[in-house]
């Protein structure tokens, strides 16, 4: 009797005892699932055999896969190399466990994922190992940065020599110039040439004059390019600096039908920033729209002002041959151009946004090919 | 060119070759030229001889542009000096002689952009030298100098001002 009710209240404790590892064992498996669900880290779990049991979200974000994609395969057909990661496994399973930085895995949609992964064995309350636990952090976007940094650092470097080259060119430049544009006048009165000859020679000489007024452009635009001068900040009229980078390319517009059409404001639009920084913006949106009416035959392009409390916005649009989608996300980059050589340098549109930038502005465009393009600069009024 | 006035032009630049070919151009043109190879060389010869424009680059070995062009403007106040520059060096071009140059020009420069250049420089020049010698010569007739007085106070005006 007495051992029976001894036994119940056994039999009673250890029911309790089982409901609360009942509840922890429920809490555990929360947490777990919490973690796998919302951990941005990839963390997978193996069998013995490197079969994949387990596959966190944070898993699936970074590589692409899914737990029905996985389920079955073997955690080293992630890997960019299976092979060697096949060792690192067994590594890990002979040592406890190991960590591992940078290693590549591959995304289900191709490229690579790269990682750090530390591995843990799992094992039984026995000891045995029944498998492996792997937590993986995603660094390739850090890794991107990185390399951008370094990139940007080779550019950097790029960009001094290039300017110091353009530099030291500038001076022999100047002198074939010279040279060749009094080549043209000699030859022009020499007596004794034959009229053909005359022809071919001045043509010459014409020909040199040319492509050495290219190269100065050349020079030109990438030492603007390249200087990194501090904005000087002065007060100013930016219908007046319009007004001047208009009389800056008449030589440009002359002979061509282009109709040019100022709506500004009716006030004067009076900022403090650098005028001559934001002079060769203006300019080469003008240029910019220049060739792309002219591509066309004809056609007109409107200068807008507009204000804000804080900003001013300065809008050049052209109905011209307008940007093809596929290019609209390249126009920006260096020495990006679709002009033939020596019409384009793939330069005016990276200086404008190093330039609007500095003067702590933006700029954005729209584009319709066969229709028209908008490029806009905002910049703060001070 | 028929109707274009004799400008006299001071050319300043260590880079001989360009100065070679660019006075053979303008001389050409009709215009006056003299070319100096450094600013003390052009600084001699601003003492014996007047120059409407001059041309001036600003890295020199010795004495550099700014310096050249503000000991010309010494001796000749009314000359007009189109400083050449380099990039980059602009902007400490545009400090120390923001206003006595007429204006700058980057290297290497457009000939026909300079000849326009030095075209306005001289009209330039001529209307503030004009203004200055009509007050200066009205300032000797109210002076009340006799007709020899005047005579000699307006020839050594014109010596002054290079007008012959
Ligand atoms: N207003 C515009 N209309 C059409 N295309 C344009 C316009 N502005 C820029 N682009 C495109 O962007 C490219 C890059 O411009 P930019 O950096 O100024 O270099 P570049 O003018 O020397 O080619 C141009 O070659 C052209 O294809
Ligand atoms: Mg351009």
């Amino acid at each position: 009797m007495e051992s029976h009710s001894s036994l119940q209240a056994e039999l009673k404790r250890v029911k309790q005892e089982l409901a609360s590892h009942k509840i922890e064992l429920h809490q555990t498996r929360g947490y777990l699932q919490c973690i796998l669900q919302n951990s941005e880290d990839m963390i997978f779990a193996t069998d013995v055999d490197g079969m994949l049991v387990s596959f966190s979200m944070g898993g699936g974000k970074a590589l692409g896969y899914s737990w029905e994609d996985v389920a079955g395969m073997r955690v080293n057909d992630l890997a960019e190399d299976p092979v060697s990661f096949e060792q690192f496994m067994t590594t890990s399973s002979q040592d406890g466990s190991t960590v591992q930085l940078d290693l590549a895995f591959r995304h289900k949609e191709g490229g690579t994922v790269y990682c750090d992964v530390s591995m843990i064995n799992l094992t039984n309350r026995e000891g045995q190992r029944v498998g492996t636990v792997g937590v993986c952090r995603d660094i390739t976007l850090w890794k991107k940065i990185q390399e951008d940094l370094v990139r940007i650092d080779r550019l950097a470097e790029i960009g001094r020599i290039a300017a110091g080259v353009a530099h030291e060119i500038n001076n022999p430049l100047a002198v074939i110039g010279e040279a060749s544009g009094w080549a043209g006048v000699v030859v022009g009165e020499a007596k004794g040439l034959s009229p053909e000859d005359r022809q071919e020679l001045e043509k010459a000489a014409k020909e040199i004059s040319h492509q050495t007024k290219r190269c100065r452009n050349i020079t030109h635009q990438l030492l603007d390019f390249a200087r990194d001068s501090a904005p000087a900040k002065t007060e100013f009229d930016v219908h007046d600096l319009l007004k001047q980078s208009i009389s800056l390319l008449k030589p440009d517009l002359k002979h061509t039908p282009i109709e040019i059409d100022l709506k500004f404001m009716p006030e004067p639009l009076r900022i403090s920033s650098d005028p001559r920084l934001l002079e060769q913006v203006f300019v080469n949106f003008i240029t910019n729209a220049i060739y792309a009416v002219r591509e066309k035959g004809k056609g007109r392009i409107e200068i807008r002002t507009a204000k804000t409390d804080s900003d001013v916005e300065i809008t050049f649009k052209d109905n011209g041959i307008g940007i093809p989608a596929e290019n609209q996300q390249k126009i920006f980059e260096l020495f990006y151009s679709t002009k033939p050589p020596g019409k384009g340098t793939g330069l005016g549109l990276p200086i404008c946004r190093n330039i609007v930038k500095k003067l702590g502005g933006i700029i954005s465009f729209d584009s319709k090919p066969g229709v028209g393009t908008s490029f806009t600069v905002r910049i703060p009024v001070s | 060119m028929k109707d274009q006035p004799n400008i006299r032009i001071l050319l300043v630049d260590d880079e001989e070759t360009l100065l070679e070919y660019l006075s053979k151009r303008l001389l050409k043109q009709g215009l006056t030229v003299k070319a100096t190879f450094s600013g003390e060389q052009a600084i001699e010869a601003a003492k014996d001889e007047h120059f409407d424009v001059a041309v001036v680059d600003l890295k020199m070995p010795g004495m550099d542009g700014v310096e050249t062009q503000k000991t010309l403007k010494e001796t000749q106040p009314f000359l007009q000096c189109i400083v050449l520059t380099g990039h980059g060096s602009i902007e400490t071009a545009l400090e120390s002689g923001q206003q006595e140059a007429f204006q700058y020009l980057l290297k290497p420069v457009d000939y026909d952009n300079l000849v326009t250049v030095i075209q306005e420089a001289y009209k330039k020049k001529m209307e503030i030298q004009e203004t200055k010698f009509r007050e200066q010569v009205e300032e000797i007739y109210r002076s009340g100098l006799g007709a020899h007085g005047i005579r000699k106070a307006i020839s050594d005006l014109r010596k002054i001002y290079g007008i012959a």
